[in-house]
């Protein structure tokens, strides 16, 4: 299908390269999104890809929508790069304090834990996106057989890098927030860091492992992380 | 530097926003009413993007521990010592002097600039408030804040001439940019949309405004889209038909369909509304959107030049209607 532009607003214009979540055309969306980035027109706010579409942030006063869809057209040819295949290891310690739900995800799934960590760490999981609340990424590629439906009641307080199920999605919580998630286990990276560019430690386009570790091993990259141990 | 004696309402610390981090889900944040906070900004000298104090219906008070000069954004009474001074007019404050700002009596969102502007420690390039990350923290009695340098000498005693100064109406018509999913909608629905009354509800704040009225319908497509990204003033429609207007600190991306998006000059109207007043939308095409975003601009410049007194303003009379316009002043050689 050829991808569609539409204005989303007078500043900003939306490419929609399909309508199913797939990473083939996710792969298109990232193409397409750095290299507009890459080639930094003077027009240009800021380059926002999502699962099937790039938004495109721009200066009206610069150009025009019908300029704009012009001068992006030629971006539309850019093809994924074959070798860049960008893995992030995520080190999680699963279950205990740190991933209290791990027992229910278990039990709902008539697993084991030991089963639960093991196809919860199997997998290549593909960044989509990242959105919603700072760091957020929406992963790829979770095992349908450790799904598992949300908290009926939110926790008021997630700690940053719990890591999470909910339904048929898998993440962390990059900052410490609310959340009704699942909690099966903890990494101890500051996944996402304001004062630090970029922010996040990963980006959409990358691939995440979740790596098991001990509680040691937890207590020794966190120090190195966050500074005292809290 | 200054210290907040009383602080009654949310107040924050904001600049013009957060930009080119959205990518990795970093909200833009940023000021309510771009133009009332840019106004002020240019009544103390201060460039656009300068951070400066909004606050929600109750201004707070203010001790000045230096000399500064200020103004106030707002449809607002302001005491300065227990003397009534003017919104939209730029004031010098000695050390000791104690600024109070009531009630705003139309709007929902009121500023306070400081000549040289409020010094911050920027996060990811960006002074704005965003409550949910931690990103600065909301402010309150006993703050000090510090000001960023600035010569004050001339910069007090500037006004607003009166045809500039924002007026916050209980109803509104807003421009909207049909789409980008619009299929999601029922001819019926979108007529709906752009036909009836809508009312802010209290379920409102720097995120998005939720609006109460007649129910849009959506088509077989459904409420629900692929998650994609939210540009300012973007028109959300969940499964319960009522539109929510993504704000200020709305998240990068979300998963309902968008019927259409606020044009950006009508934001700030859409901003300042209070919960209980009412929004009507209008459909306006993209390139008309963009010509009054771009007439806009060049006033808002024009505005600036002649505050900081380097544009003449006179009235002409045109086709019996009377406009201001504004010529360069020379400088002499």
């Amino acid at each position: 299908m050829l991808p569609k532009f539409k204005p989303a607003g007078d500043s900003a214009i939306a490419i929609i390269f399909g309508s199913e979540i797939s990473e083939e055309i996710n792969k298109k969306v990232h193409a397409v999104a750095e290299t507009i980035e890459h080639a930094s027109p003077e027009w240009l706010v800021e380059v926002v890809p999502t699962y099937t579409s790039v938004y495109v942030y721009y200066n009206p006063i610069k150009i025009s929508y019908s300029e704009i869809v012009a001068a992006l057209k030629p971006f539309l040819s850019a093809e994924p790069k074959k070798e860049e295949k960008r893995i992030v290891k995520i080190p999680v310690v699963y279950g205990g304090d740190f991933g209290p739900d791990i027992e229910f995800v278990a039990q709902y799934n008539n697993l084991t834990i030991d089963e639960v960590v093991e196809i919860h760490s199997k997998p290549l999981y593909r960044v989509y996106m990242l959105g919603f609340l700072p760091g957020f990424a929406y992963l790829g590629g979770m095992n349908e057989r450790i799904a598992t439906p949300r908290l009926e009641k939110p926790r008021l307080k997630v700690p940053a890098g719990s890591v999470g199920i909910a339904g048929r999605q898998t993440g962390w919580y990059a900052i410490e927030s609310p959340g009704g998630w699942r909690l099966i286990g903890r990494t101890p990276l500051k996944t996402f860091d304001p004062t630090k560019s970029p922010p996040s430690i990963v980006k959409a386009g990358d691939y995440v492992k979740f790596v098991p570790i001990g509680e040691e091993k937890f207590w020794e990259i966190y120090k190195q992380e966050w500074g005292e141990e809290q | 530097m200054i210290e907040l004696v009383n602080v009654p309402s949310l107040t924050t610390i904001q600049d013009l926003g957060r930009y080119s981090y959205q990518s990795f889900g970093v909200p833009v944040s940023g000021v309510m009413d771009e133009v009332s906070a840019r106004l002020a900004n240019y009544l103390v000298g201060n460039e656009d993007n300068t951070p400066l104090l909004e606050f929600v219906l109750h201004g707070p008070t203010i001790k000045f521990h230096s000399s500064a000069v200020f103004a106030i954004g707002g449809d607002v009474e302001v005491k300065l010592n227990g003397q009534p001074v003017e919104a939209w007019k730029s004031y010098w404050a000695k050390r000791g002097d104690i600024l109070e700002i009531g009630i705003l009596k139309s709007g929902m969102y009121g500023y306070i600039a400081f000549a040289g502007g409020i010094a911050c420690e920027p996060i990811l390039g960006s002074c704005s408030t965003y409550l949910r990350a931690n990103f600065g923290k909301p402010l309150s009695s006993g703050d000090k804040l510090k000001l960023g340098y600035a010569i004050l000498t001339g910069k007090e005693g500037k006004q607003l001439p009166k045809e500039f100064v924002p007026k916050y109406e209980k109803e509104n018509t807003v421009r909207v940019i049909l789409g980008p999913q619009e299929e999601h909608f029922t001819k019926r629905g979108i007529e709906t949309f752009l036909t009836s009354e809508y009312t802010v509800t209290s379920e409102s704040d720097r995120m998005g405004y939720r609006l109460e009225g007649p129910k849009i319908e959506h088509s077989d497509k459904g409420a629900d889209i692929i998650t994609d990204a939210i540009p300012p003033g973007s028109i959300q429609v969940p499964k319960n038909g009522k539109p929510i207007i993504m704000l200020a600190d709305r998240q990068t991306t979300g998963g309902y369909a968008k019927i259409g998006v606020v044009a950006r000059v009508d934001i700030p109207k859409v901003a300042q509304k209070r919960p209980g007043e009412r929004i009507r939308f209008k459909a306006i095409s993209i390139e008309k959107a963009q010509e009054t975003l771009i007439r806009q601009e060049k006033l808002m410049k024009a505005i600036k030049f002649f505050l900081r007194g380097e544009m003449r303003a006179y009235k002409v009379k045109t086709f019996g209607e009377e406009i201001i316009a504004f010529t360069k002043i020379e400088k002499k050689k």
